[in-house]
């Protein structure tokens, strides 16, 4: 009996939160100014179209901005993830003096967001003339700490007796990391990588300010320029958040064991 | 054993080459960090210190036009917009915070149990977090219509009499934002939760069974103090998101209606981006990092206190 109620409320759960989401794929099927309202909205499939889609696709830029954002969140990705992993091996495995004084340092990072350097970083990147380049998105990207001190954690877990076992036969530093470290780190490492390429994937602000131009925009910062737009019917607005967030939900759906791990590791530890 | 012998007749003998060799490691060391370190330093170290310097002076866009010392600070407190934006900033936590935690704490709790569809129903739940901010704004932009929204349309149905102006009525706009984040993130919170469950020891359920707790006792005296953990990094990373809050009002509702939604981090934007006062901008930056850095102190003071 108790166990029957908790089933009817966790499913009646489920459809309240993904009523938005089918909400915003009817809409986007049923013909320009065809408003889903009413129950009888909801239950009328004959006129569902991808018009909408068509229309949203050839008079803006949206598949570019997709194109973008994929691009940018792989680059931020892999970079962040080699160049975060070899700092963190060092940190954990490499003795050197200064190691307290930069692991301060960088850890640091995690004290001030980017809301707040939203200024002077805009003056940094205007300067260097990045300003409308994906160059402008990556490289802040890339200054996320928060990789090193998870990664580090994990590569305190790598055997001593590796290390030294693969020293005495001759491994240079850069193959401990490279041949020993980042294979028995792998599961740690996809997790981060996960959660780096959601980062930025959403990350709305930033480009926001720092691109101008249509065809470098991102999806997150693109999507908001269609309300300007008077030409935008409501259908074409979800037609265009529909594109935005189908790829995404793709993604999640054949990923979603690692994204569900890796945002929980990253959110515990972090 | 070979080694260490090695190793110390080498301190004796060769203390000037060790030396070398000692620098030449951190030199590698360092080497090997400066990958991280160089964007770092561009992009995050030299913009904080950018704009303290910035925050001195009257700034656009085309550069530095000349020094003015604290007057920027003077100007920030003795502007009332400043207090208004950082009570909203805060109000938003307030309502926000205690909404999502509690929502995910008792979704974590349903998916713990044997339900049916559990991984699909888990899913469902987390899967708004995946969502870029514009796309969840935009969704819940039109769900919130007053005239064409399903929302209203149902609360009719169901005889709610009224109009609901959700995101122009001045009182309503609040609640409308703090729902339509609850829904992007609660599934993270979720999450983390689950995560924190399974850690707690199921003995310790078969102990309190055994003693006849009942459920709501087993909850009270098992499952809240073995959260207390993921519930204060949880607070923690909430309050703080909290304040930082930008896209959501941005594209749902402009700051409107009149400012009653605008934020400390929209207040920063308008100034630097649509005023072109970057002095100013960057000295409201600092004073709102100074304030979330002063939230974060108070927060492990208080958890830690309580342990």
């Amino acid at each position: 009996m108790k166990r029957w109620v908790l089933n009817v409320i966790a499913v009646l759960l489920a459809l309240l939160f993904i009523f938005p989401l089918i909400w915003m794929l009817l809409v986007s099927l049923k013909p320009d100014g065809v408003n889903v309202y009413t129950l009888k909205d909801w239950i009328t499939f004959s006129d569902l179209q991808l018009g909408n889609y068509v229309k949203v696709i050839t008079s803006s830029q949206i598949l570019r901005w997709t194109w973008n954002s994929t691009l940018i969140g792989l680059i931020t990705t892999v970079i962040s993830l080699l160049f975060s992993s070899l700092a963190a091996f060092t940190f954990s495995k490499m003795p050197f003096k200064s190691k307290g004084l930069f692991y301060v340092l960088i850890a640091s990072g995690l004290l001030i967001p980017t809301e707040a350097i939203l200024i002077p970083l805009y003056e940094t990147t205007l300067h260097l003339k990045l300003i409308d380049n994906i160059w402008a998105i990556i490289l802040p990207g890339l200054t996320n700490p928060i990789g090193i001190l998870l990664l580090k954690q994990f590569m305190d877990g790598v055997p001593k007796d590796y290390i030294e076992a693969a020293q005495i036969d001759g491994c240079p530093s850069s193959g401990l990391w490279w041949r020993i470290c980042l294979p028995l780190t792998k599961s740690a490492l996809v997790s981060v990588g996960i959660f780096y390429f959601i980062l930025s994937w959403n990350n709305f602000l930033w480009p926001y300010l720092s691109i101008t131009s249509q065809e470098n925009m991102i999806l997150s910062a693109g999507l908001p320029t269609f309300l300007s737009n008077n030409i935008m019917s409501l259908n074409m607005i979800m037609a265009a958040s529909a594109i935005a967030a189908i790829p995404t939900i793709i993604v999640f759906i054949v990923l979603q064991r690692h994204i569900v791990q890796g945002v929980a590791m990253s959110g515990i530890k972090g | 054993m070979d080694i260490k012998v090695t190793e110390s007749e080498r301190t004796l003998v060769l203390r000037k080459p060790q030396k070398a060799a000692r620098m030449a490691a951190e030199m590698k060391a360092i080497a090997y960090l400066l990958p991280f370190l160089i964007p770092f330093a561009v992009f995050y170290l030299w913009p904080v210190w950018r704009g303290a310097w910035m925050s001195l002076h009257v700034w656009s866009i085309q550069g530095m036009q000349k020094f003015v010392g604290l007057a920027n600070y003077k100007k920030i407190f003795t502007d009332s917009d400043f207090y208004l934006y950082l009570w909203h900033s805060f109000y938003f936590v307030i309502l926000n915070v205690p909404s999502v935690i509690i929502l995910g704490l008792l979704l974590a709790l349903l998916i713990n149990q044997k339900i049916w569809f559990r991984t699909a129903i888990r899913s469902v739940f987390f899967l708004p977090y995946v969502l870029s901010v514009s796309v969840v704004s935009f969704i819940w932009l039109r769900l919130f219509d007053s005239k064409y929204g399903p929302i209203n349309a149902f609360l009719k149905m169901i005889g709610v009499p009224g109009d609901f102006h959700w995101l122009t009525d001045k009182n309503l706009a609040w609640w409308a934002i703090t729902m339509s984040t609850d829904w992007w993130t609660v599934g993270f919170v979720m999450v983390l939760f689950l995560a924190g469950l399974q850690e707690i020891p199921t003995d310790h359920y078969e102990a309190a069974k055994i003693d006849g707790a009942g459920a709501w006792k087993q909850f009270w005296h098992i499952t809240l103090p073995g959260l207390s953990r993921v519930m204060k990094i949880q607070v923690f990373y909430q309050v703080i998101a909290g304040l930082k809050l930008f896209g959501q009002v941005q594209i749902m509702t402009g700051g409107g209606p009149g400012d009653s939604t605008n934020t400390m981090i929209r207040y920063i934007y308008v100034t630097g981006f649509k005023k072109d006062m970057f002095g100013l901008a960057s000295a409201q930056s600092i004073v709102f990092c100074l304030i979330m850095l002063l939230i974060a102190v108070l927060q492990f003071k208080l958890t830690d206190s309580k342990d």
